[in-house]
């Protein structure tokens, strides 16, 4: 085994956890958005965050590295400083919440849009302001679905693997995780460090998916 | 006094607008109407949940829109206490918190919720009820509590859509009692939107009929329902006399009587129950369910027979609304009959009537009725 299992398995915990914690709120607040409000340019918003999901990840990672770049539009030469993101385990955070952001904003938007607008008018006619509709009505109902949303954006950054080795690079130690690990052990034939992997992997999705199931049975009872 | 209630409201719907223009000086007053007639589309407007409402909404002093000046306050600033169909709880909470959802506004208004929560919940029956999951209770219930959430919150006016259509009729009438000791304790106006000919009587002080948006007759529930515009729609819906009065049951006897609020008195099937309680009901009676009669019947099987006098003759289509007064006085009764046989019996405005009436033709409303 060329690097241990276990700093493999922690920096792709980190990595998922802090881009899901990144993405959580923001996509949150674009679903309720898109699923309740009129706004101008909600088409072009709606088409840019189902955007990843269609694109090669690969594609999505070479972006940001274009706009990263030293004379991108986000690179050292624009802002005057350098963010830090090529080849860096954060560039993996960044590459990760890109691609989980689209699950969770959709999961968000379906779930307010599942929620009786009439429950909310009548929230509004007991008194309660339109933020206060929002906290006390609209975020308890959909609670269940933003859980399992969440959890499904944490399960698809845990498995990041285009976006993430075109931005950050596969550095064993600093910048490689369970996907770009396993896709190593297997270019350089060392089929029980992929055992391994994949068996970690395998573990780790059994348990998001039982963890799904059982926010989607509690919501359904 | 309750305070005065002004609409005069434009809102554009899909096939035609809503346009009325009325002042609301009784505590309740009914919006009747076929469904798809912008009843509850009016309610709406008034509880400020429907963007394109023009004109002015006033309640006392307080003006909740009035377009020539801009202001148009949102829904959450209007103190209504809205219970609308389908009661829309809030399936994340129990009953009580459900009741107590409004609370924070009843303290903004002076009010103490919880001491309106402790005279709302046994007026309502709502006792045992208060620590069930919303899930778990029936249509009548639910309706119960849209109604107590919505009497706890502290409203200005009480805004009330058909809050017993989605009930079956039997349970509807069995409620009927419980909205009149509502209404009794009001102390603030109400608008009650409703197809129900017998619920409107029974609880509205005024009526308005809305056809198409437009109102197209006003006044006193039982007078409008009987006008000849709007009674083959009250008919269709289910039009009956309706006469208060209190029901006794006495022993050994297989009938039971209702002494109505003028003396009168009117024997009526037992209702099921306990046969020796007594209590105040409403007894309907359909328009096309009694007989005229010029002189005092003999050998009928009918068991009430009534001296009235005929105080109105009008025409509809081809059949005639006779409304005549009973001799010993009490509410106007309305009846069908063919348009040929007022000349037939010699009747005009005037003419001494008996109206006979069959026991079992007689619904009687009340707690343990239905």
């Amino acid at each position: 085994m060329d690097s241990g299992l276990l700093p493999i398995l922690l920096l792709t915990l980190r990595v998922a956890a802090v881009a899901t914690a990144a993405v959580a709120v923001p996509a949150v607040l674009l679903g309720y958005a898109l699923a309740r409000r009129e706004f101008f340019g909600k088409g072009l918003v709606s088409a840019l965050v189902g955007l990843p999901l269609v694109l090669p990840p690969t594609a999505v990672g070479f972006l940001l590295l274009r706009l990263l770049a030293v004379d991108g539009p986000l690179g050292r030469e624009t802002l005057g400083f350098d963010l830090g993101l090529v080849l860096t385990w954060k560039g993996a955070v960044v590459a990760a919440a890109v691609m989980s952001f689209p699950l969770v904003a959709r999961t968000a938007r379906v779930t307010f849009e599942g929620i009786e607008p009439r429950l909310e008018a009548m929230g509004r006619t007991l008194g309660y302001s339109p933020l206060g509709t929002f906290a006390r009505i609209t975020l308890p109902l959909a609670r269940r679905g933003l859980l399992a949303g969440t959890l499904l954006g944490f399960t698809r950054a845990l498995g990041e693997f285009g976006a993430t080795v075109t931005l950050a690079g596969n550095i064993p130690g600093r910048t490689q995780t369970l996907a770009s690990a396993i896709f190593s052990a297997q270019q350089v034939g060392d089929a029980a460090q992929g055992d391994w992997l994949m068996g970690i992997a395998l573990a780790v999705g059994l348990l998001a998916i039982w963890g799904a199931e059982r926010l989607s049975r509690e919501r359904n009872r | 006094m309750t305070e005065p209630l002004h609409v005069a409201l434009r809102l554009p719907l899909d096939r035609f607008a809503v346009e009325v223009e009325i002042t609301c000086r009784h505590p309740v007053t009914g919006i009747f109407g076929a469904s798809g007639a912008g009843k509850s589309s009016l309610l709406e407007a008034v509880a400020g949940l429907r963007r394109g409402a023009r004109g002015r909404v006033q309640l006392g002093e307080t003006v909740w829109l009035d377009s020539s000046t801009g202001v148009d306050l949102p829904s959450h600033r209007r103190a209504v206490g809205y219970v609308p169909q389908e009661g829309l709880l809030f399936p994340h909470w129990d009953v009580r918190r459900n009741l107590l959802a409004g609370a924070r506004r009843a303290r903004a208004h002076g009010q103490d919720p919880l001491a309106r929560l402790r005279e709302v919940v046994p007026l309502l029956e709502l006792e045992p009820l208060l620590h069930r999951p919303v899930a778990t209770l029936s249509g009548g219930e639910r309706q119960r509590v849209a109604l107590g959430r919505a009497l706890c919150s502290g409203p200005r006016l009480l805004l009330l859509d058909e809050p017993l259509a989605a009930l079956d009729l039997p349970l509807r009438r069995r409620l009927l009692p419980l909205l009149r000791r509502l209404r009794e304790q009001l102390t603030i106006p109400m608008l009650l939107v409703s197809h129900d000919p017998i619920e409107v009587q029974a609880l509205c002080d005024a009526l308005i009929v809305l056809r198409q948006g437009a109102v197209i007759a006003q006044g006193e529930p039982r007078a409008v329902l009987t006008d000849p515009a709007v009674f083959p729609l009250a008919q269709r819906e289910g039009f009956e006399n309706l006469l208060a009065g209190a029901l006794a049951t006495e022993e050994g006897q297989r009938s039971a009587r209702v002494r109505l609020a003028n003396g009168a008195v009117l024997t009526v099937a037992p209702p099921p129950g306990d046969p020796d309680s007594r209590e105040d009901v409403l007894v309907g009676v359909s328009a096309t369910d009694i007989l005229l009669a010029t002189e005092q019947p003999r050998g009928l099987s009918a068991r009430n027979v009534l001296p009235a006098t005929v105080r109105e003759i009008r025409a509809f289509d081809h059949h005639a609304l006779v409304t005549a007064t009973l001799t010993e006085g009490g509410p106007p009764i309305t009846v069908e009959v063919t348009a040929a046989t007022p000349g037939q019996l010699g009747l005009t405005a005037g003419s001494p009537v008996f109206l006979v009436i069959k026991a079992t033709a007689c619904r009687v409303y009340g707690r343990r009725a239905g």
